[in-house]
């Protein structure tokens, strides 16, 4: 058991919690805002996790997942092609919408996950470990696969009306990701990663930024 | 004890504990010595960032609902449907649970989150203390939420990209929903932009901002 202070990130008090082993949650007294999350186990279920999203995400980006029958002709979207539908279109903001918020940054997540807890796993902390937290943190809002697959839903049901609609191998991908990187989401807690970054620091494997401060 | 009395930070990205040195001052800066970010006492200019933002977002939210978010194309003729149209069409076509949910996401969720955080705004503005922790609670369900009002945004491009038959029938998005996009977007900045600690500071410590 040790102690340690923290301050809460909502309500700014000073928060003395004693961390035991077992698993559970830290909360503040005075706003009951989560403080820290004791999680065991967490880097190799971050690693299993990320490595069977990574597959996932390849197999959704590579596969349609609808297609759609009108009057005789039919088409097919995918991941990637949606995009490239709507460039040509002449829709650029919402193209460049769909091709950040369901493309590049879910898919910078998992790489970068993978980057930090396959090292990890391995008990080495990278160099490159603060950058990471720091670039997961920042992006954390912007991923939006779990609104587009709400999305996918309301439009299957909007298209029923007008022609045939057939649902394709890769939803079924997506329909498991989702899940997937939802608790992964839950279950990460950088705390613990930084605790690590700290001990190397002190060791002096990993540059620390004490010197910025004049 | 709060953090700010003792002249202590946390770094917003790893909570690191920091003591500022030098005279107390809501602006003095310091980086955090385990991860280099920049820390501050509190977010800068948190409430003039907030209302900036909501104010443009509100401007927006009026061509985002007038102005018509997608037009279907067919032999017949075509058709433009706002937001609200698109609803009315659900519950007329008889998906009473999809029309609640694109209403919830795309009329209720963007009012309800302008509204709250005007309100948020306008208590910290007045320096009033009451209800602290109904109001915190607010401000993480506007910022749970906000991300949900992207759900018409997606149905209007997966429609788009998937009903394309040249002549026959398409469907075009319209302006309706890059205005739309804005507000989705612009309301999220600002319920990132607000500093839900301001909301439990005491009047003597806003004086000093």
């Amino acid at each position: 058991m040790r102690k340690e202070i923290i301050s809460c990130s909502e309500c700014d008090e000073l928060c003395t919690i004693s961390i035991t082993q077992k698993a559970g949650h830290y909360k503040c007294p005075n706003c009951g805002h989560t403080l820290f999350r004791n999680i065991p186990r967490m880097v190799e279920k971050l690693y299993a996790i990320h490595i069977s999203a990574l597959v996932l995400f390849i197999i959704s980006c590579s596969f349609p997942f609808l297609s759609f029958e009108s009057i005789g002709q039919s088409s097919q979207i995918t991941l990637t092609s949606s995009i490239i539908n709507l460039y040509k279109d002449g829709d650029y903001l919402l193209s460049a919408t769909l091709l950040l918020t369901i493309f590049i940054i879910p898919f910078t997540r998992i790489v970068l996950f993978l980057m930090l807890f396959a090292p990890l796993y391995y008990r080495v902390v990278p160099r490159f470990a603060p950058w990471i937290l720091k670039t997961l943190q920042e992006i954390n809002h912007w991923g939006m696969l779990d609104v587009f697959l709400v999305a996918i839903f309301v439009s299957i049901v909007k298209l029923l009306k007008i022609g045939t609609i057939t649902i394709d191998t890769s939803l079924w991908s997506f329909a498991i990701l989702i899940p997937l990187l939802a608790y992964g989401e839950s279950i990460f807690e950088p705390h613990i990663v930084w605790e690590k970054i700290e001990e190397y620091q002190h060791k002096g494997k990993i540059k620390s930024f004490r010197s910025k401060n004049i | 004890m709060r953090a700010i009395e003792k002249n202590i930070v946390s770094c917003p990205t790893c909570s690191q504990l920091v003591k500022l040195s030098g005279k107390k001052s809501i602006l003095s800066l310091a980086y955090c010595p385990r991860c280099g970010t920049e820390i501050h006492q509190r977010k800068l200019d948190s409430i003039q960032n907030t209302l900036a933002l909501l104010i443009a977002s509100i401007i927006f939210y009026i061509p985002a609902n007038i102005l018509p978010m997608m037009r279907i194309e067919s032999f017949t003729g075509s058709q433009s449907d706002t937001i609200m149209s698109g609803i009315i069409y659900f519950m007329e076509s008889g998906s009473y649970f999809v029309g609640t949910v694109i209403f919830i996401a795309s009329i209720l969720v963007p009012i309800l989150k302008i509204l709250t955080l005007l309100y948020l705004v306008y208590r910290v503005y007045k320096r009033e203390l009451i209800y602290p922790k109904m109001k915190q609670r607010l401000h993480r369900l506007t910022e749970i939420v906000g991300r949900w009002s992207m759900i018409d945004i997606y149905v209007v491009s997966i429609m788009v990209s998937l009903v394309n038959f040249g002549a026959m029938s398409k469907i075009h998005a319209e302006v309706g929903s890059i205005f739309f996009l804005l507000v989705v977007v612009l309301t999220m900045l600002a319920a990132m932009s607000f500093d839900s600690r301001l909301i439990w500071d005491n009047t003597k410590e806003h004086y000093a901002r």
